[in-house]
């Protein structure tokens, strides 16, 4: 930590560079002068430094977010078309982010998410921020999906996948407090016992066969009581095709 | 006044007809005949005790409790046997 303090300390020595400074500097760079490259990328680490905090607390860490944020600089200032007539910033931000998202991508969490699936994330996590804001309720999925312009299903898959894990040998609770458990000794299981569910097919089984032993009067009075529907469809139940169940129909008239 | 002694069923009465869907003896009596198989409401309740009987019967052999024809006429058994029948749906 005291590293990087002392990294932060020499950086804000550099003063930040005017519009013209800029120009100057990137007309230098184009002709090979290493110097003025030098110059370029000492003036603009503190955006580096400020893009790549805003990520600190995306499981990767600050020294290395840093570093990753500085190629990106670099890769910046090489690029810059100062005839474009944008300020630097405007246009190293963008290479500074990309290079710390991708780092994030493959340096964070214990599932790998593709890169664009990372990028995908953060711009669902921006547009929910920015929803609420506006609207005060987080959006629905199908309204995420509008706003992006992608699938629902995607969303959701991307969602689910970029969920924290948790070992479920993890201990739980105060060691110092008479042992800890593990989070797999407190989680309930809710399926009924083998018993139960033995016992319920056994049932099930013995009224079946009891249910084919009623009258048909006795079933219909049954279902009515009950209110259960019966079949769709009674044809079903017989091996006839429409034209017969039709001859017989005209037969019976 | 109160109601007669030894009157009221020991487990309560039978309340399946008060849920969706489910008839009272009187409508499937309607119903029934409508379809053209006439009777009253008493049959009805007579049709559906035996046919609860055929259920019951087995079941009290299997687990060799009371005589499926109290086991039938109880409200609790009716009940059940309504859960059960609706999970196997029309498929019955």
């Amino acid at each position: 930590m005291a590293d990087l303090a002392s990294y932060f300390e020499q950086v804000g020595k550099t003063a930040l560079l005017t519009k013209e400074q800029e120009v100057l500097l990137s007309q230098r760079i184009e002709k090979g002068d290493r110097q003025a490259r030098d110059h370029m990328i000492q003036a603009n680490l503190r955006l580096a430094i400020s893009i790549a905090k805003k990520y600190q607390h995306s499981g990767c860490s600050l020294e290395d977010l840093i570093q990753e944020s500085s190629m990106g600089l670099i890769k910046a200032v090489d690029r810059f078309d100062w005839r474009k007539g944008f300020k630097f910033s405007t246009y190293a931000c963008w290479w500074i982010k990309q290079a710390v998202r991708k780092h994030v991508a493959s340096h964070s969490g214990s599932i790998k998410l593709p890169t664009h699936a990372k990028n995908l994330l953060w711009k669902i996590q921006t547009t929910s921020k920015e929803y609420e804001e506006e609207f005060g309720v987080s959006p629905t999925m199908e309204e995420l999906s509008d706003l992006l312009g992608v699938k629902k299903a995607t969303l959701e898959s991307i969602i689910m996948s970029s969920r924290w894990t948790m070992s479920l040998d993890k201990e739980i609770g105060n060691k110092n407090e008479g042992g800890s458990r593990t989070l797999k000794e407190v989680i309930p299981d809710n399926k009924e016992s083998f018993e139960l569910s033995l016992d319920k097919a056994k049932v099930s089984q013995i009224i079946r066969e009891a249910f084919a032993h009623l009258s048909p009067r006795e079933e219909k009075v049954l279902r009515l009581r009950f209110g259960i529907d019966e079949l769709a469809d009674p044809q079903s139940d017989f091996y006839l095709t429409q034209e017969e169940i039709s001859s017989i129909n005209k037969r019976s008239k | 006044m109160s109601m007669p002694k030894g009157y009221q069923s020991e487990n309560g009465y039978a309340t399946v007809s008060s849920e969706e869907g489910c008839m009272g003896y009187r409508e499937i009596a309607e119903k029934m005949t409508e379809e053209g198989d006439k009777m009253n409401h008493s049959t009805a309740r007579n049709v559906f005790l035996r046919a609860m009987e055929k259920l019951a019967g087995p079941l009290c052999k299997v687990y060799g409790s009371q005589n499926s024809s109290t086991m039938a006429r109880d409200p609790r058994f009716q009940s059940c046997m309504q859960e059960i029948i609706e999970d196997f749906g029309v498929d019955i």
